[in-house]
C-alpha cells in the first residue's frame, strides 16, 4: 500500500512543523499502530532527507569552488633561464584550452539539442526552393522579406491564435497566414514558457472575427485515442493522423501527450484534435533518437491559461462559442472546414 | 582541548560560509600534497578534498557532534581513504589498508561516508530521470520551501488543489526512481 495524497500532506507538514498538536498526537497513534503506514512513513522522511541533503551539497560544493579559487598553492620554482620556455609553454596550453573548450561547449550543446528538437523550421534551409518560386512570388504585391523562423498556429476565439512559444520567442514580428486569408501581423499577449505555449493577437481589429468550429476540450485525451494534426512544416498545409501514445510527455511531463503522429520543422504550434474534432492539445516537439515520437502540451493547459491569465475579452468569447461539433462528419469534410483556421506562424527578426 | 578547531566547529555549525571557506583554504594543500605524491592530480585532490570537508560539515551539524581529533586528522584520514579506494577502483593499484596513524571509529566514518554517497548518487539519478516541470516543482517545495500557491501560481495552475495533485503524483514518481536506483547500488 502506498501513502494517500492526503497523508503525505499530512507528513510534509509535519516535517515543516505545521501541525497542530491535535494532529500530531494523530499521527503519532497512527505510527504506533499501522506498521504498514509506518513504514511508507519512513520512506517518505528519507527521500525528502535526501532531497534536502542533494540541495545542500551542492550548495556545499559551490562554496568550495570559490575557496578553492583563493587557494595558493606553493608555486614550482622556475630557473629564470627557462622562464621564457615556460612562459610559452603556458601560453600554448592556455591556447590549446580554450580551443578545446570552445569544441567541447559546441558538442554539447548540440548534443543537448538532439535530444529535444523544437520543431520551429529554419527558413534558412529552403531559401533554395523558395528561390525557384520566388520569379512568381514577386509579381503578387504586398511582399515581404522571408520570415526567419515559422511554425504553426491555430485560431482560439475571434481575433485570437494559439501557438508554441518556441516559435514566437525571438520574435520581433509575427504575420500568421493562410490560403483563405492571407497575411495578417499578430502580437504576443501572453506567454507560457513551462508550458511552451504563446497567445498571440491579431492587430487589426476587424480582421479575423470568426468563431472556430471547434471546441477546446476540457478533459484529457485518454491512451490509443485516434489523433490528427494539421500543419505547416512547407508552404502547404499537411495533415497528420496518429494516436495518443502515452498520456505524459518527454520525460513524463504530465502536462502533455506522447503522439504518433508524424510532424516535421514547422509543425510546432499545430493543433492536435481528436476523432470528434475537438482540439486537445498544441505539437510542441518530438524527440529525436526515436522516430515516431512527438509531444504535444494538453488542451486543458491552454484552458488554464485562458481562464486564469488572459484579459477579459478571450476569455468571454471562449465561453460563448460553444457550437456544437459534427461529429458524424467524416474527417476528410472535417478537415476541409478545419484547415481554414489553421495558420502559418511567420516570425521576422531583424 | 583544541580550542582553535573548536572555535571553527562553532561557527560551522552557525553556518558561517567564511569560517568554511577559511577552513577549506587552511587544509587544501595538506590534501593536495597527500594525493599528488600518490600519483593522483590536483583535480583529483579537489574532489576528495571536498568530499572529505563535505562528510565533516554534515558530522558537525549532526545535533551530538562532538570533536575527538583535530579538525586536520580527520580531514588527513578520511581523504587518504577515499583516495585509497579510488585508486583501487582505477584497478591501477592494490594498496591494503594500511595501519598508519588515524582517529578512533575511522571504520565506521568510511561506511558512513559510503553510505551517503550512494544515497546522493541515487538521488542525483532520480531526479535527472523526473524531467520538468515534475523537478522544478519538487525543488521549490521541499528545497526552496515555497507554499503550494505560490507553485500554483509558479505553474500556472488553476488552483493550489490541482498543484498538490501534480506534486504529489511527481513525488510518487520521485519515490519509485529514488528507491530503484537506492536498490541497484
Amino acid at each position: 500500500m502506498s501513502l494517500t495524497r492526503e497523508d503525505i500532506e499530512i507528513l510534509d507538514r509535519s516535517l515543516k512543523g505545521e501541525l497542530t498538536s491535535e494532529e500530531v498526537e494523530r499521527l503519532n497513534d497512527r505510527m504506533k499502530t499501522d506498521e504498514n503506514f509506518r513504514n511508507e512513513a519512513e520512506r517518505h522522511f528519507i527521500l525528502v532527507k535526501e532531497l534536502k541533503r542533494h540541495d545542500n551539497r551542492r550548495h556545499l560544493r559551490s562554496i568550495f569552488n570559490e575557496a578553492h579559487a583563493e587557494v595558493s598553492l606553493p608555486a614550482k620554482t622556475i630557473s629564470s633561464r627557462n622562464t621564457w620556455a615556460f612562459a610559452a609553454i603556458a601560453a600554448s596550453i592556455a591556447i590549446v584550452s580554450v580551443v578545446t573548450t570552445f569544441f567541447v561547449t559546441r558538442s554539447w550543446n548540440s548534443e543537448q539539442t538532439s535530444m529535444y528538437l523544437d520543431l520551429s523550421r529554419k527558413v534558412d534551409r529552403i531559401n533554395k526552393s523558395q528561390n525557384i518560386i520566388l520569379k512568381d512570388i514577386q509579381q503578387e504585391k504586398n511582399k515581404k522579406a522571408p520570415g526567419t523562423f515559422a511554425g504553426t498556429g491555430f485560431l482560439i476565439s475571434p481575433g485570437y491564435i494559439s501557438t508554441s512559444y518556441h516559435v514566437v520567442k525571438v520574435a520581433d514580428s509575427i504575420y500568421i497566414e493562410n490560403e483563405k486569408f492571407g497575411s495578417i501581423k499578430t502580437s504576443i499577449v501572453y506567454t507560457d514558457v513551462t508550458n511552451d505555449v504563446a497567445i498571440l493577437k491579431i492587430e487589426n481589429e476587424n480582421d479575423l472575427i470568426i468563431t472556430p468550429p471547434y471546441t477546446i476540450s476540457s478533459k484529457e485525451g485518454s491512451l490509443a485515442e485516434e489523433v490528427f494534426t494539421l500543419g505547416y512544416p512547407r508552404e502547404d498545409v499537411v495533415f497528420g493522423a496518429g494516436n495518443i501514445s502515452a498520456v505524459t510527455g518527454y520525460k513524463g511531463n504530465p502536462n502533455a501527450y506522447q503522439v504518433s503522429v508524424p510532424v516535421n520543422p514547422g509543425n510546432s504550434g499545430g493543433p492536435l484534435f481528436n476523432n470528434k474534432g475537438d482540439l486537445i492539445g498544441i505539437i510542441s516537439g518530438k524527440q529525436t533518437e526515436t522516430s515516431g515520437v512527438a509531444f504535444a502540451t494538453k488542451s486543458t493547459i491552454l484552458l488554464g491559461l485562458l481562464s486564469e491569465q488572459s484579459p477579459d475579452s478571450i476569455r468571454q468569447s471562449i465561453t460563448k462559442f460553444r457550437m456544437t461539433t459534427q461529429s458524424t462528419s467524416s474527417r476528410v469534410q472535417q478537415v476541409k472546414q478545419w484547415h481554414d483556421y489553421v495558420f502559418m506562424v511567420k516570425v521576422f527578426k531583424n | 582541548m583544541y580550542y582553535f578547531d573548536e572555535l571553527i566547529v562553532t561557527e560551522i555549525r552557525n553556518k558561517n560560509e567564511v569560517a568554511l571557506k577559511e577552513l577549506y583554504k587552511t587544509h587544501f594543500p595538506m590534501a593536495a600534497h597527500l594525493i599528488c605524491s600518490n600519483s593522483g592530480t590536483e583535480q583529483e585532490a579537489r574532489d576528495i578534498y571536498q568530499e572529505a570537508m563535505i562528510a565533516f560539515y554534515e558530522n558537525v551539524q549532526r545535533p551530538g557532534f562532538v570533536l575527538t581529533c583535530k579538525i586536520k586528522t580527520y580531514l588527513y584520514a578520511v581523504c587518504w581513504r577515499l583516495w585509497l579506494k579510488r585508486l583501487s577502483e582505477k584497478k591501477r593499484h592494490h594498496y591494503g589498508i594500511d595501519n598508519m596513524e588515524t582517529f578512533p571509529g575511522i571504520e565506521e566514518e568510511m561506511q558512513d561516508i559510503q553510505e551517503k554517497e550512494n544515497n546522493y548518487t541515487a538521488m542525483t539519478r532520480a531526479m535527472e530521470g523526473l524531467g520538468e516541470p515534475c523537478l522544478g516543482l519538487i525543488k521549490d517545495y521541499y528545497m526552496a520551501d515555497m507554499s503550494m500557491e505560490m507553485i500554483s501560481q509558479k505553474y500556472n495552475y488553476t488552483n493550489a488543489d490541482n498543484a498538490k495533485n501534480q506534486k504529489y503524483k511527481c513525488l510518487q514518481r520521485l519515490k519509485k526512481l529514488f528507491f530503484k536506483e537506492h536498490n541497484e547500488s
